[in-house]
């Protein structure tokens, strides 16, 4: 689970080894029920209803607790709404939601919020911006909720205007945790709430398009919110989410026409999509595959990762076509060296030499940049440096099906320039345990998404020195590399303090050259995300052409913002 | 009255050998429950040092206590019948997730492996006292069906029955979208239709052993002297074959019958996997991945305290039924 992603393509696939045979059969087997056959649907009173299947596993908890980092994903988003929503499956401005401006202080320790009127909470009471101050200060009094670390007061200083006030000058990236990433909640609902932390919060009120409609351990509805702001919207009346054990249950739920949108890696998608017109899918990849390299011979790293040179040349020594072909299953995006997204984050570029990683592999390079490094070669094909063999571990995790053949492939194309790679696997959490505290050479993992954007949230975590620990302490921040570099924190501490974006880029700019000559974090591609439709009862999801919201079913936020958007068919 | 008491007594001393392994184990794991909240917090968005020290605060979890603190305070909590928060469901109790997965369970593979056991054992009786007789070659057909890998079983049965003849649902425990759960009658219909290919699969891979066990036991028995005795006086076939050949067959079949009854709850989990069937099983699964250890220890607990309360039962009965063993001790 390194990401919600492998929520759904892995941790089920994990249940059953077995089931990958099963599934290609499940498939085909479905092909001939197609549609139709479902229980979804219209339920006689011509009400539309969808399912939605979004990697839940087992019995179902009731939680709707916004501020619960187990509350249940349609909590956020589709209950609850935030000021402002964030599109991460392209380059976009936020959208306005509860909010409908905001701005600064010259020294970005006030952030001023407008907030929009004529909003009503599902109860019938109307939202002002004391609901936002409320809801911030109560972040602030119980720090057991505040998971964002968000250190802002609030004050409300009219009905539709909120000042927040940080006690640091220079807060300016807290903005997209603050506007995008707080459910804000309402004042006359929570105050009267005793135990906030504890609470499952069983009948939620909220400003979204949806409110709980029932609730079962297996499975619960939510149904349009007659009170919405947003005019004419919701045009579906219901979805329900249901629990599956695995991915082919899934897959099979799907083409049986009784799951309508999904988030899974299906083996034989195209073959899918070729006998089945109802279906569709969306490929938003933004989460880069990388291989992870405890990089840092000063904090205790051990190994020849350690050196840049070896880094370089797993870098240059990679074929990703490759790859992409034998374990991407051809869906995968490209990379950048500069752990950007070179499809959305062009702007934030500063050299496009470094936009995109090479396609197929430079063995002549890989070559030169270990013959200078002073590595040379071996009797067995290997070589060695000062008795020390060119050999390094590289860990994922069992049944990380993609991973895995990831590191087979990248094995025989290391071995062409005498680099020896040792693949093993590990259950999840002693991959995990092993990464937060140093314990390995080489290990395969995800760049996950930020909260906006802006590089700060990949940079700030991966690379700043003060999210970094010793090998052997935890290193909670993200820094898994270990990684040091003094140029490096100021860029990104000097990037922090402004809201110049000309200013940032020029300080991400310094990041990046040296990221990319030392490069703790070894790029391989961008990891597809695939979300499958049903189109039989709704239309309108988000297609390849047009990915107006990271649509994997999986994802908080913006799952509100898809599910006020789909129309009923025909 | 002895007899009891010492096993009384036996059965206390397993159950806490057990309560202490369970409180280890987990702990012995790599991760902590608070940094697999934390990682995959992460994967939503960003996570500061902050973050640590929220879910710490919220969890409320001691990690950093001395071990046998967190065991005293464990014995503690169990003694008065408090099972923990759960940290994959947080901040649900550890009772409430049990006490909704559990019926599921114990309905689905309980019903099972009774009526696995019922079939196995009457198939075995006749197929032992009519040696040769076509029943006799139903023997090796059933066991291997209990040697086929139980998941691939399972799956092929869930392939040909539910996708390609659309008999049985392929997944859950009841229609979700037409039913309520409660004791309606569309529920429980729905419940028991959707129960059905996953019994048929678990009595299909299980009842093979029954049989085989109860035929040579049925087999042995029958050579024995008081059965030609009961021969040679006239009783009636009939009678001959249930009160003096299976009553005596049948011991060793009931001892294997509590043992399998203990694990109906530890032994759902691939049948809840293919079936998506709502268990205890997949609750574990889930524990198992989030390091959840009050969870683990709950359900640890439920499966301990059912194995050892069906075996002190039929150790108990067994007394009763053979008057031997009793003697003996």
């Amino acid at each position: 689970m390194t990401t919600q992603r492998r929520t759904s393509r892995r941790v089920l696939g994990a249940a059953a080894a077995s089931a990958a045979i099963a599934l290609t059969a499940a498939c085909t087997a479905g092909t001939g029920t197609g549609a139709g056959t479902g229980t979804t649907g219209t339920d006689g009173g011509g009400t539309t209803s969808i399912t939605v299947f979004n990697g839940a596993t087992g019995t179902i908890n009731e939680n709707w607790n916004p501020f619960s980092p187990t509350a249940l994903q349609p909590t956020l988003g589709v209950i609850y709404e935030p000021l402002f929503w964030y599109n991460l499956a392209e380059t976009s401005e936020p959208t306005p939601l509860l909010g409908t401006d905001f701005s600064w202080n010259y020294d970005g320790s006030q952030l001023t919020i407008t907030t929009r009127e004529g909003v009503t909470w599902s109860d019938g009471e109307p939202f002002t911006a004391a609901d936002v101050a409320f809801t911030f200060n109560l972040l602030q009094s119980t720090p057991e909720l505040n998971t964002s670390g968000t250190a802002a007061t609030a004050e409300a200083t009219d009905d539709t205007t909120v000042v927040l006030t940080f006690p640091e000058p220079s807060s300016f990236m807290q903005e997209a945790g603050v506007l995008g990433n707080q459910a804000i909640v309402a004042e006359h609902v929570w105050s009267e709430i005793d135990d906030p932390v504890t609470t499952i919060n069983p009948d939620p009120v909220g400003t979204g398009a949806f409110t709980l409609k029932e609730f079962s351990p297996q499975s619960y509805v939510i149904e349009a919110n007659e009170n919405y702001w947003d005019e004419g919207k919701p045009a579906i009346d219901e979805a329900r989410y249901i629990s599956l054990e695995t991915a082919d249950a899934a897959a099979g739920a799907l083409l049986a026409g009784q799951v309508d949108w999904m988030s899974s890696f299906l083996p034989g998608l195209d073959q899918m999509l070729a006998d089945n017109e109802q279906i569709s899918y969306v490929n938003t990849p933004a989460l880069t595959a990388s291989v992870f390299t405890c990089s840092n011979a000063d904090l205790g790293c051990e190994g020849p990762q350690t050196d840049p040179a070896v880094r370089q040349a797993i870098y240059h020594a990679l074929d990703r076509t490759q790859l992409n072909q034998l374990a991407g299953g051809g869906f995968a995006g490209v990379a950048s060296p500069t752990l950007l997204l070179p499809e959305r984050d062009a702007g934030w570029v500063a050299d496009d030499a470094n936009l995109e990683v090479p396609q197929t592999a430079d063995v002549a390079a890989a070559n030169k940049v270990l013959d200078d490094a002073g590595w040379e070669a071996g009797d067995d094909g290997i070589r060695t440096k000062d008795g020390e063999r060119l050999s390094m571990t590289i860990q994922t995790v069992t049944g990380w099906a993609d991973f895995i053949s990831l590191n087979d492939t990248m094995k025989q194309q290391l071995a062409e320039v005498g680099i020896e790679l040792k693949p093993t696997q590990i259950a999840w959490n002693e991959w995990n345990d092993n990464q937060v505290k140093g314990n390995f050479q080489l290990s395969l993992d995800s760049i996950g998404l930020g909260a906006s954007d802006n590089p700060y949230y990949t940079y700030n975590g991966k690379y700043r020195s003060t999210n970094s620990a010793k090998v052997g302490e935890m290193a909670s921040g993200g820094n898994y590399a270990r990684y040091d570099n003094p140029t490096v924190d100021a860029a990104i501490e000097a990037a922090a303090a402004t809201a110049d974006e000309a200013e940032q880029k020029a300080q991400y700019a310094i990041v990046q050259e040296q990221i990319v000559a030392d490069l703790p974090y070894i790029p391989i591609y961008v990891n597809s995300t695939l979300t499958e439709f049903n189109n039989t009862r709704v239309t309108g999801w988000p297609d390849n052409d047009d990915k107006y919201a990271f649509a994997a079913s999986w994802k908080a936020w913006d799952n509100g913002i898809v599910l006020k958007t789909i129309t009923p068919a025909g | 009255m002895t007899f009891v008491l010492r096993k009384l007594g036996f059965y206390a001393v397993a159950l806490w050998a057990a309560l202490t392994l369970n409180f280890l184990i987990p702990r012995l794991m790599p991760g902590n429950p608070v940094d697999q909240l934390v990682s995959k917090l992460a994967q939503k968005g960003q996570v500061t040092p902050a973050t640590r020290e929220a879910i710490e605060l919220l969890l409320g979890a001691n990690t950093s206590a001395p071990l046998w603190e967190q065991y005293v305070d464990y014995l503690r909590q169990l003694a008065q019948g408090d099972l923990g928060v759960s940290v994959t469901y947080f901040p649900a109790p550890v009772t409430q997730v049990i006490g909704q997965t559990l019926p599921w369970t114990i309905g689905l593979i309980g019903i099972s492996t009774v009526i696995s056991f019922v079939l196995g054992v009457g198939l075995g009786t006749l197929a032992g006292w009519k040696r040769g007789s076509w029943l006799d070659n139903l023997v090796p057909v059933t066991t291997m069906f209990q040697s086929v890998p139980y998941f691939w079983l399972a799956l092929i049965l869930l392939y040909l029955l539910g996708s390609v003849w659309m008999v049985f649902p392929l997944n859950g425990g009841y229609d979700v979208y037409t039913t309520q759960i409660g004791w309606n009658l569309p529920f429980v219909g729905s419940v028991i239709y959707y129960g059905t290919l996953p019994a048929i699969t678990i009595v299909i891979s299980s009842v093979g052993g029954w049989m085989v066990g109860m035929r040579n036991m049925m087999v042995s028995t029958l050579s024995e002297d008081y059965i030609l005795t009961a021969e040679a006086k006239g009783i009636a076939p009939g009678r001959i074959m249930r009160t003096y050949a299976a009553r005596n067959a049948i011991l060793p079949s009931v001892s294997g019958f509590a043992i399998s009854l203990g694990f109906v709850v530890a032994g759902s989990l691939v049948t809840e996997a293919v079936f998506s069937y709502p268990g205890v099983g997949s609750a574990l699964l889930s524990a198992v991945n989030s390091n959840d250890y009050a969870l683990m220890q709950g359900i640890f607990l439920v499966i301990t305290i059912s194995v050892l309360g069906a075996n002190l039962l039929v150790d108990l009965l067994y007394s009763v039924i053979d008057p031997r063993t009793r003697a003996r001790s």
